[in-house]
């Protein structure tokens, strides 16, 4: 592991995160509340996919099973089998950890070219979605709802609101440091070194399937345990929105407008962009119909054609201008 | 005829080429000789639009065509035929060459011109209907010169044209330089093959580090002892 | 049996247009390297667009070509030349996040001016038969058909034997040696997303008599289209078209023969068998 990690725990940054972390929440109105909790949960997943998407560069969209199997599996064996979630969370981890083995072994082994690989990714989450409305026990179509959140933190449940907020803001910084990690240990060069040029890598000698699996597994397993924390805030597992590619192609969304590969980049992309669907939403969701989403896809475009390399790079040329010249530029 | 006035060139700010001059007036085949990396490319690519300097002029016939885009310059005769020949693989020869004619000027009499390309290349007419991809190095490099000439250059410019080939197809390649110098083009050549350049281009150029060492006509700076230190860059 | 050649009949009809529409976006990658995921937004734009003329004009769809496809056309272009132009060079992925957002704009545009409720567009020919033995064919099925075919062979004529056809063929195989022979590129590249929008506007009105549509089945018409482009090899003519085939079968059997949600998988299915056992496609080399 290499210094930086170490630096970095260590940087002011994360420090006056966690002082505001400590201090805003009790201020908020709980729809703002809910908003920030919102924007956590999706700076966790898309940094957690972050690990796979931008890391070792392959698409998948076969995310939306493991934060489906996290959310709707862990809900099940609650309801059904009276399965405390802390083990039920264990268990989709473990289970979405085999499921992302088998798929990266797929990918390896059948050479699949990267168009290919996102639309088998795709094929899976749609057969997951189709599973998922057509089973009982994970509630069929009309999905489960999970017992009132008390507060009582053996049984997983976090009390709403500012319980629910800690919750995310841990998972949401433990999955960025986690990219951080990675980033700095042997892992991370072998993905981007697969990423870059594969063939040159296998020339090498680089042992593509373990590392392929490696990155799938651990984004896997925590885009699971995601799922169960943030299906526990909602209360209700849908599966139209835990299981849907929907879900995914928000997160690819964030994590490459962001800044693809880049260990703050996804968290760029989600903080700005669930704030800004949210809020769209809340004003001018009852107006037309349509017209909210229509104006988010205008800002993504007008968004990217400002920042083509993504927010995350715009935002560092800022800081180090600033921190030069001491003014903000144009 | 080509005039080149203090240009800098490079990528991401990071110039390649620093205040280079060049002079080619009209019928003369001069030569730019230099190492490996030592800007020969970067500038012909700049004569051919594909950069915008850092600073600098080209003038063309009097013209200053620095700002005109790649089309533009291939419409007012400057014509490159490229380092590795590039010819496009999946296409026939015959394709090639007419592809090669599209530009406005070139397009009206293009099968006469095809005609002239072909007696100038007799085995290019053995393999037109042959898809350039499964041609030979050398006759790909017939194929490149052809496609250009069918663009109907008043300056062509080669970029490494006896690159990869036997010493028989060097040879062959620069008779037909020399042929087409003949007609009265005006041709820019560069070459890493010092002692055959010197030998056809009248004058010539050496890069070095991406600035002119040494210039002059062939005959004076052949035994000039900073033209092989240059170019064998020491 | 008759359901076999029933469902063989429907599925061939349907895929040759699936075909058609994965042409359009193997031309714009082999030229420019963007895959549009707006791609099935456009043909939803198309087909409301024939719905507004004959809500307007009582125009039928295929008469409404005469104003479509030009307007397509022309949106295309200006789509492609202030839109995705300025992001060559950039990310891949990056680019295709820029037309989700396109689709969001053409899906929720459309939403809001024409309402959720599925809609259908009468036409003339909409519930005329054709019967050849056993089988029933829709007419509209065969119109798409030969229209989809020929449009095919009509592109095909034109990459082979047209100076713009070759310019693509020649960007597409090198781009800078096209620009050192005095092609414009990003003309090239602005034409051919036009010209593939266009595509876009006959194939929506080859789709379009009999169909429901609704402004959230952009998407679907998509993900067909990236499947039978993958199957394909991204940009071989031949394997593209065969493709569209494979896929319309798959979902004519699969709709027939399976319930209507394991039947719109199947085409999955078929999908990734192939493409695992032929990550090429249905290309002949072995290179990728």
């Amino acid at each position: 592991m290499r210094p930086e990690f170490y630096k970095t725990l260590l940087s002011p940054v994360w420090l006056a995160i966690l002082l505001l972390a400590a201090v805003l929440p009790p201020l908020l109105p709980s729809y703002y509340l809910h908003i920030i909790i919102l924007s956590l949960v999706y700076v966790a997943l898309a940094s957690a996919w972050n690990i796979v998407g931008g890391m070792a560069g392959q698409i998948s969209l076969a995310h939306s099973l493991f934060i489906g199997v996290g959310a709707m599996f862990s809900s099940a064996l609650l309801l059904k089998l009276g399965i405390n979630m802390w083990l039920g969370l264990l268990i989709s981890a473990l289970i979405s950890g085999v499921l992302g083995a088998v798929i990266a072994w797929i990918d390896f082994r059948f050479r699949l070219g990267h168009l290919s690989f996102v639309l088998i990714t795709l094929a899976f989450a749609e057969m997951g979605t189709v599973v998922a409305e057509g089973w009982d026990f994970l509630g069929g179509a009309s999905g489960l709802l999970l017992p009132r959140d008390t507060g009582n933190f053996l049984a997983f449940q976090f009390g709403g609101g500012i319980g629910a907020f800690w919750v995310m803001l841990v998972l949401a910084v433990a999955s960025i440091l986690i990219n951080v990690a990675i980033l700095n240990a042997p892992l991370g060069y072998y993905l981007r070194t697969i990423r870059d040029n594969e063939n040159a890598a296998r020339a090498i000698g680089v042992d593509i399937l373990r590392y392929k699996v490696a990155a799938m597994v651990i984004s896997a397993m925590l885009s699971s345990v995601i799922g169960t924390a943030y299906v526990r805030y909602l209360t209700f597992a849908d599966p139209y929105l835990l299981v849907s590619p929907i879900i995914i192609i928000e997160i690819v969304l964030f994590a490459t407008v962001g800044g693809l590969g880049r260990a703050y980049g996804p968290a760029f992309g989600a903080l700005l962009l669930v704030p800004l669907g949210e809020i769209l939403r809340g004003k001018l969701g009852g107006t037309l119909p349509g017209l909210h989403y229509f104006i988010y896809g205008v800002v993504v475009i007008a968004v990217i054609l400002i920042t083509p390399r993504g927010l995350l790079p715009l935002f560092e040329t800022w800081w180090a201008r600033w921190r030069r010249t001491g003014a903000v530029p144009k | 005829m080509l005039e080149i006035d203090h240009l800098v060139t490079g990528y991401n700010g990071v110039p390649v080429l620093h205040d280079v001059s060049i002079k080619l007036a009209a019928g003369e085949i001069v030569g730019l000789l230099g190492a490996n990396n030592a800007g020969k490319t970067t500038l012909i690519n700049s004569l051919s639009g594909m950069y915008a300097p850092i600073s600098g002029r080209i003038l063309f016939e009097g013209r200053d065509v620095t700002a005109l885009t790649p089309r533009q310059r291939v419409e007012l005769g400057i014509v490159q035929v490229p380092e590795g020949r590039l010819v496009f693989p999946e296409m026939s020869v015959r394709e090639n060459l007419l592809l090669g004619g599209i530009n406005s000027r070139a397009r009206t009499h293009r099968s006469r011109q095809m005609d002239v390309v072909l007696d100038l290349f007799p085995r290019l007419r053995e393999r037109l209907p042959q898809n350039a991809g499964t041609l030979s190095g050398g006759e790909q490099q017939m194929l490149a010169i052809g496609r250009a000439l069918m663009a109907e250059a008043k300056l062509l410019m080669l970029d490494e044209p006896s690159l990869g080939l036997s010493p028989l197809f060097v040879q062959y390649i620069f008779e037909i330089i020399d042929r087409l110098h003949a007609t009265g083009l005006s041709i820019l050549l560069i070459e890493q093959n010092l002692n055959l350049t010197l030998r056809h281009a009248q004058r010539c150029y050496v890069l070095e580090r991406g600035k002119i060492a040494v210039e002059g006509a062939s005959d004076v700076i052949k035994d000039d002892p900073r033209t092989r230190r240059a170019y064998l860059g020491l | 049996m008759t359901e076999f050649l029933q469902a063989m009949a429907q599925g061939l009809l349907i895929g040759s247009t699936y075909g058609l529409l994965a042409l359009g976006m193997g031309l714009v990658y082999g030229v420019s390297g963007v895959v549009n995921f707006s791609h099935g937004d456009f043909i939803s734009l198309g087909m409301f667009l024939c719905l507004a003329l004959y809500s307007a004009l009582a125009l039928d769809p295929y008469v409404s070509l005469i104003v479509t496809v030009p307007v397509m056309t022309i949106a295309g272009g200006l789509v492609y030349w202030y839109l995705i132009r300025p992001m060559v060079g950039h990310q891949f992925l990056m680019v295709v996040q820029l037309t989700l957002g396109l689709s969001l704009v053409l899906q929720n545009g459309i939403l809001m001016v024409f309402g959720g409720q599925p809609a259908r567009t009468p036409s003339v020919v909409e519930s005329k038969l054709w019967i050849l033995g056993d089988v029933v064919v829709r007419v509209p099925h065969v119109i798409a058909f030969v229209i989809s075919f020929a449009m095919a062979i009509g592109l095909y004529i034109m990459l082979r034997s047209t100076d713009f056809g070759r310019s693509i063929r020649a960007v597409h195989q090198n781009a800078h040696a096209a620009a050192l022979m005095g092609v414009d590129v990003g003309r090239v590249q602005t034409l051919t997303f036009a010209l593939g929008i266009g595509i876009l506007a006959i194939a929506a009105a080859l789709l379009l008599p009999g169909t429901p549509i609704q402004p959230s089945q952009g998407l679907r018409y998509t993900v067909i289209t990236l499947i039978v482009v993958a199957l394909g090899g991204m940009t071989n003519f031949v394997g593209i078209m065969l493709g569209g085939l494979i896929i319309g079968l798959s979902e004519a059997y699969g709709t027939i023969y399976l319930s209507d949600t394991m039947g719109m998988l199947l085409p999955y299915g078929i999908f990734v068998l192939i493409m695992l056992f032929r990550p090429q496609g249905l290309t002949w080399s072995s290179a990728r």
